[in-house]
């Protein structure tokens, strides 16, 4: 017993404590964490605020300097702002829920980002300035405000008169926009946002409409999801109730697989550089086996419960959190051992068994091609949690784990017998796989030379 | 030290088959406490087989095997010291916390292991290795970390396959000495080798196995009873060479001459004294040097192996110093 733990723990320290291990599993979920914390510290050093002003030549005859006061005031300016940033935080809550926390703090630090938002004054021309000798005095500002005079000029609008009386052909023409260099993109956009607003109401006024009840009638209406369930009416959020069970599928067999690949090496390394026999002179092939296996499944278990945690923190933080049920975790927690003894023990059969890792791809293949499954089918499977197949696969090892990973974390309900009758095809599955692996392991790690296929992997299982 | 035996390995009818191959066949041997035995034969004659079995690493067909009074070496595990013939290190694994690895491994106390690993680091003149990776040190540094291993936690039995391959003339008396402290500590060791004369210098027992079975097994005293020098080597001074190979084969009490190089042997037939014929031939023509020749293990075991399996054994030997040779000179 205290051998074995001692394999474990050379095990799992020799796999965590390396470079590659730091660098590939443990940093990304540190750096998103890093990035989410420090992304509103940063973005709250707002830029300089924007001062400055607009200029234009209405050459309509003065209609429209009513309309763009209104359109230019301050508080309609910020409120417009505001609602252009929380249109954008639903269009991405919609298209990634699962980031919904992050998202919504950055538009909404976006939306405050430089400050309250650039104050802009109207200058009105004279409608016969020359547009040219105007356009100059833009080169006063760089547009960021540093810049060398109080208020300069940022933009200059000339708006002809066919803006907003149609022309001989009966249409309406466009106006001309020069802006300072490096005038902030958002800055444009709300300019030109206005004063298109102020020319459209101008045209509806002068067809003889209200323009606010033209603005009513126009108005988007707006349709809520709401799912009807038992405990009452929730509001959906329907892709993260989709990629919650594919995420603890993934999640799962992330882990799996990575313990298992790390099994697989340590094991292809210790025979080819010959530490092994060494090391069966102090343990047995039995100890030494569950050893390693215990290693790679507190291994497994770490990157599991660090990615995992950063998904239902996640999760919490998009208030998405009661899609989290304990029980479900349980439930994972189970999955994810049978599972994972289930790939080790055949990693460590094929690990004990080949002279290198080229050897052991040949004999990968087919286990291979079992884990993909779960890869492929994820769509249907979570799509139809309850179909005649969802059910099939839910018995059939080695991708049974995974396949009620999914359907568990899933919405629907599913006939809970399942539940413990999968489990025990689990474990008894593992059982088998265990005993099989710890025959091969015992032949193939004294056999050198030809690499075994799978013809003599079953006669070693049959002679041991 | 606990559960002293007469006997520290006990093999009796052991047979181990590999398919079709018997590996070894109704093999028998008592290895006494505080022995120093070599196992010597051709290259898959068994001896690895025999070991692998005394060790539990892989178990027999039939027969019994007993190791330090225990039915399998499983129990004792931890009274025993392995230098396999298949031996490495973790390559990434540093030499001070492998060998604390592998004493833990073997049942010894955390208190003073790394004490006792830096003294042996200290003694083998590795002492700057402690924080080394195991794949920057030359192979027979690596070696000598391995013979560590085997020692560390100061096993009752110590069993060597193949201790000396790979080792500089340096190296090897340093291993030597070694393994004559070990001996000298009581410790029963078994070591096996292709290099007979390793044998020859610090066995006080001999077991040669040849295609599974045992065709020797005594103190290596008795060895030199029982093949006694039968042969004479001669070297006649220069101008007095001698004659044809078939005047000398004529002399009575000879079995075969050789002659070679300016020197000629006399193999004697069975119970003849070699004073008579020596008297006889220093009569007859002036001498350099006369001498009664005492047979080398590589002798004896030729004569018992048979030339075929010892011309084979010569091949590989030939070859596998080719490969170390070439294996130093491009510094694998």
């Amino acid at each position: 017993m205290f051998k074995t733990l001692t394999v474990a723990i050379r095990e799992f320290l020799a796999t965590v404590v390396t470079k590659g291990f730091l660098l590939g599993i443990l940093l990304p979920p540190i750096l998103m964490g890093l990035a989410i914390t420090l992304m509103p510290i940063l973005m709250n050093q707002a830029s300089p605020k924007i001062e400055g002003t607009v200029a234009i030549i209405d050459r309509t005859g003065g209609t429209l300097e009513s309309g763009l006061k209104i359109a230019f005031d301050p508080e309609k300016l910020a409120a417009k702002r505001a609602e252009k940033n929380k249109k954008k935080i639903e269009q991405a809550t919609e298209v990634m829920p699962m980031q919904t926390s992050q998202s919504k703090q950055a538009m909404e630090l976006s939306a405050n980002a430089g400050g309250p938002g650039p104050s802009l004054t109207l200058e009105f021309l004279s409608p016969t300035a020359d547009a040219e000798a105007e356009k100059k005095r833009m080169t006063e500002s760089d547009g960021h405000g540093d810049s060398k005079v109080a208020n300069p000029r940022l933009a200059l609008a000339v708006i002809p008169e066919t803006s907003t009386t149609p022309n001989a052909s009966g249409k309406f023409t466009g106006y001309d926009l020069f802006v300072a260099p490096k005038l902030d993109p958002e800055i444009q956009g709300d300019i030109r946002d206005q004063i298109a607003q102020a020319v459209i109401d101008q045209r509806i006024q002068e067809a003889g409409l209200d323009p606010n009840r033209i603005h009513d009638l126009v108005e988007r209406p707006k349709g809520e999801t709401k799912v009807v369930t038992a405990e009452g009416e929730k509001k959906a959020n329907e892709a993260a109730a989709f990629l919650l069970p594919v995420g603890f599928m993934m999640l799962l067999w992330i882990s799996v697989f990575t313990g298992g690949q790390y099994l697989l090496t340590s094991t292809v390394e210790e025979k080819s550089s010959r530490v092994m026999e060494v090391l069966l002179s102090a343990v047995s092939p039995m100890q030494l086996m569950v050893g390693k296996i215990v290693g790679q499944m507190a291994v497994s278990f770490v990157i599991l419960s660090l990615y995992m945690g950063a998904g239902v923190i996640g999760l919490i933080y998009a208030n998405q959190g009661h899609l989290l049920e304990l029980v479900k975790f349980v439930y994972v927690g189970i999955y994810f051992l049978i599972a994972f003894f289930l790939i080790a023990s055949m990693m460590a059969a094929i690990g004990s068994a080949v002279n290198d890792m080229r050897e052991a791809q040949a004999l990968l293949g087919p286990v291979m091609i079992a884990l993909i499954i779960p890869m492929m089918l994820w769509l249907p499977l979570s799509r139809n949690p309850n179909s005649m197949f969802a059910q099939i696969c839910s018995f059939v090892p080695p991708i049974s784990p995974f396949v009620m990973v999914i359907r568990i974390a899933g919405s629907e309900k599913i006939p809970f017998w399942q539940i413990p009758a999968s489990i025990a095809v689990g474990l008894l599955a593992v059982w088998f796989a265990a005993w099989a692996a710890a025959k091969i392991f015992r032949v193939g790690v004294l056999m050198y030379g030809k690499p075994p296929n799978f013809p003599t992997l079953i006669r070693w299982i049959r002679m041991a | 030290m606990e559960n002293r035996v007469e006997t520290a390995i006990q093999i009796r009818g052991v047979t181990k088959t590999f398919g079709t191959k018997v590996a070894v066949n109704k093999l028998d041997l008592d290895v006494p406490q505080g022995s120093l035995y070599g196992f010597i034969g051709p290259n898959g004659a068994g001896k690895t087989t025999t070991i692998r079995m005394i060790m539990s690493i892989i178990f027999p067909d039939s027969g019994r095997l007993s190791v330090l009074g225990k039915a399998s070496a499983v129990e004792s595990k931890d009274r025993i010291g392995y230098l396999p013939e298949e031996r490495g290190l973790y390559r990434k694994m540093k030499v001070g916390a492998f060998l604390i690895y592998m004493g833990r491994l073997k049942g010894i106390d955390n208190a003073g292991l790394d004490k006792k690993v830096r003294d042996w680091l200290e003694r083998m003149k590795l002492g700057d290795c402690y924080k080394k990776k195991c794949e920057e040190l030359s192979k027979g540094m690596q070696q000598k970390i391995q013979f560590i291993s085997a020692v560390l936690h100061e096993p009752d039995l110590i069993i060597l396959d193949e201790p000396f391959s790979g080792l500089d003339p340096v190296n090897r008396r340093l291993l030597r000495e070694l393994i004559m402290e070990q001996h000298n500590a009581q410790r029963t060791l078994i070591f096996s080798t292709h290099a007979m004369f390793e044998a020859e210098q610090l066995c006080d027992n001999l077991f040669m196995i040849s295609k599974g079975v045992k065709v020797l097994d005594l103190p290596l005293s008795e060895v030199w009873k029982k093949y006694d020098p039968k042969a004479i080597l001669i070297e006649p001074l220069a101008g007095a060479v001698a004659s044809d190979r078939a005047s000398w084969a004529a002399l009575p009490g000879v079995r075969e001459a050789k002659v070679e190089n300016g020197h000629v042997e006399l193999k004697l037939v069975e119970g003849q004294d070699p004073s008579q014929i020596m008297a006889e031939i220093a009569a007859r023509i002036p001498l350099r040097r006369m001498e009664i020749r005492k047979p080398s293990l590589e002798d004896i075991f030729i004569e018992l192996v048979g030339g075929s399996a010892a011309a084979l054994q010569a091949e590989t030997e030939g070859m596998r110093e080719y490969a170390t040779a070439g294996k130093e000179a491009t510094g694998v």
